[in-house]
């Protein structure tokens, strides 16, 4: 009996680790930098939330539309999770204890003595387990598919102003130029990567037409380095909302002036695009007027030892499993997504209203995982998104378990709360099908570790059971092949299984502690890891619960 | 990891009456039933794809150039109005 999270636990939670968040911080106070032709002051969009000047006010906000809901959603989803779980092992006792069978001592290669029972479960057990898996994985991707073709061919304006008959019918017959590329980086004491970052862009077959880096709060050369690289800089002014409100002020400037083929990029400025992902992105926006986001798939950059494995593994297992779904999206990720103005113009439109958030903002500066938020927002009014196979970028992994921590905390936290925010509808069904998994896969973890710990303090020899162990094989395999593209080092750890097993345990605990940190309510406060001007340079996001502080 | 340990007399540090008790076999077939669906869905996910269906829908096939260049008036005319996917019924 092996990984309960080798095939879903794992592989859902790799869906919520698109949400890469901000490398923007703002808990210091704002650098300035006077006499650049090139920087630009931004007004302040709202005074009255901007006024909250402390790291601890901002972070005490909870998503829009908090409420008794959102405090319960990550109770409700493991509640659900846990009466699945009570499901299963009534089930259990009514199918009764596996026959024991009597260990028989066999002889390995000749000298090795071993003990060894060939018990299994009974053929009409093993199928009703089989076929229910295999019921409730075919019911949720064939009620996804369901949910995305009617959205697909919806006709309402109301619901799905984005939906791709409508704006056919808005552009038809109208040529409002060849496709651009505008590209925001909004970055938080980004120095060292930030070079990289823009190269990585200038070097592309078709680089964009426009770079501008939002530096925000700086304490550090950000405007300098970006300055010298020869870009745009457009600096946050007053913004206590981190990278969503730095992004919301150059927004709310820059897109009355786009027309429609004039697509907005965010890039992190931790992230380096690889060759071909703009020109692919182009062809994309060139060959359907109706396509409103591009989100790309990331890789984890070299480094940071088997931690790093770890997180670069879960990464291209989910390249993969986006692949598979032949580029459908979970999450417009933040480390590079590419939209037509139209699709942020209508959902700054639509918030308040049809979906939640301030009217005016593109992001909800209350929302944790502001990119997860923004695809559950861009999906909710009708947009058409697809993450191409050819649209990739490497970005970081953090370096220390408790970077890791932070950082699962907030994507798990803000994953959660952004179902809180908009509750169960069709265009969310899928993430909380994702949250259910998750759930229930750390009470079927902990299952599977309570037995192993008690077996291992209750005996003390060893019996092989040689159809668990085919099961253990087919395990190894499933995790091998999803992290081929990654060579042969992620070969060898999912090869190995127990670590990943140990790593699937560590997010478990977060998921629980993000779990609790909602429903007690405590705040959420951002960490900044900076950049070192080294080789292994680390930089990161991270939310810290404020009761760890 | 893909051993049990064997049911014998001497426990390490618990009485290995425990593993004879009924929460503890239920445990056990909990954590098989776990198992089996998990590798079901593991084998799912090596299996390629095969997309049998939206190769033989007519409905996923596009029936009007999406482009951002405008199409000639002809052409425009000839696809108006087939409904199919994705596809322009009323244009204003």
């Amino acid at each position: 009996m092996v990984d309960p999270h080798g095939s879903a636990g794992t592989a859902e939670r790799t869906h919520e680790a698109a949400s890469r968040g901000s490398s923007a911080d703002a808990t210091r106070e704002p650098s300035r930098a006077a006499g650049n032709p090139t920087t630009v002051g931004v007004p302040t969009p709202r005074q009255d939330r901007d006024d909250e000047s402390s790291d601890v006010a901002v972070s005490n906000e909870q998503p829009t539309g908090a409420g008794t809901f959102a405090r319960l959603i990550g109770l409700v989803i493991f509640g659900v999770a846990a009466i699945a779980s009570a499901v299963l092992l009534a089930a259990a006792s009514a199918v009764g204890p596996q026959v024991e069978v009597a260990p028989r001592e066999g002889i390995l290669l000749g000298f090795w003595s071993v003990l060894y029972a060939t018990a299994a479960p009974s053929a009409r057990v093993a199928v009703s387990a089989v076929a229910l898996a295999a019921l409730l994985v075919s019911g949720v991707a064939l009620l996804e598919l369901r949910i995305s073709n009617r959205s697909r061919r919806s006709v309402d304006a109301q619901s799905d102003p984005l939906a791709p008959k409508l704006v056919m019918a808005r552009t038809s017959g109208v040529f409002a130029g060849p496709v651009t590329v505008t590209v925001l980086i909004p970055a938080h004491d980004e120095e060292a990567s930030l070079p990289q970052t823009i190269a990585s862009l200038m070097g592309q077959t078709h680089p964009p037409e426009r770079i501008i880096v939002v530096p925000d709060n700086c304490t550090d050369s950000t405007v300098e380095v970006a300055r010298r690289a020869g870009v745009e800089v457009v600096e946050s002014v007053g913004n206590t909302h981190k990278k969503a409100g730095a992004l919301n002020q150059v927004l709310r400037q820059l897109l009355p002036a786009q027309g429609d083929n004039d697509t907005v990029m965010i890039v992190d400025a931790d992230t380096r695009l690889d060759d071909g992902f703009l020109e692919a992105a182009v062809v994309r926006f060139t060959a359907d007027r109706a396509l409103m986001a591009i989100g790309g798939l990331f890789y984890g950059e070299d480094g940071a030892g088997m931690l790093g494995q770890f997180q670069r593994n879960e990464y291209t297992r989910y390249s993969r499993d986006i692949r598979r779904r032949r580029g459908r999206v979970f999450v417009l990720t933040g480390t590079s997504s590419m939209f037509r103005p139209a699709a942020l113009r209508t959902v700054a439109q639509s918030r308040g209203s049809s979906i939640p958030g301030t009217p005016g903002d593109v992001y909800d500066t209350a929302a944790l995982t502001e990119d997860n938020e923004l695809t559950v927002a861009l999906k909710s009014v009708g947009a058409l998104m697809i993450s191409p196979s050819q649209c990739t970028v490497v970005t970081e992994v953090m370096p220390s378990w408790r970077a890791l921590w932070n950082q699962r905390l907030r994507w798990q936290r803000g994953a959660l709360e952004n179902l809180g925010a908009y509750g169960l509808t069709p265009k969310t069904f899928r993430y909380w099908a994702q949250q259910l998994g998750i759930g229930y896969g750390v009470i079927a973890l902990a299952g599977y570790f309570a037995l192993i710990v008690l077996t291992v303090l209750s005996v003390d020899s060893w019996v092989w059971f040689p159809f668990w162990m085919g099961l253990g094989l087919l395990f190894a395999v499933e995790r091998v092949v999803a992290v081929w593209a990654g060579g042969w080092w992620a070969r060898l750890l999912a090869a190995a299984l127990l670590p990943e097993l140990v790593f699937a345990a560590f997010l478990d605990v977060v998921y629980l502690k993000g779990v609790m940190d909602i429903l007690l309510g405590r705040r959420a406060g951002w960490t900044h890891v900076t950049h070192l001007r080294s080789a292994e340079a680390i930089d990161d996001d991270t939310i810290t619960g404020v009761s760890h502080r | 990891m893909m051993t049990f340990p064997a049911v014998l007399p001497t426990g390490v540090l618990l009485p290995e009456s425990i593993l004879h008790s009924d929460s503890f076999k239920m445990l056990a077939t909990f954590v098989a039933l776990n198992t089996l669906m998990y590798v079901t869905l593991a084998v799912l996910k090596v299996l390629p794809k095969g997309y049998v269906l939206s190769r033989f829908s007519g409905r996923n096939r596009r029936t009007q150039n999406r482009s951002i260049y405008p199409e000639p008036p002809a052409a425009r005319t000839a696809e108006d109005g087939v409904d199919g996917n994705d596809t322009l019924i009323c244009p204003p």
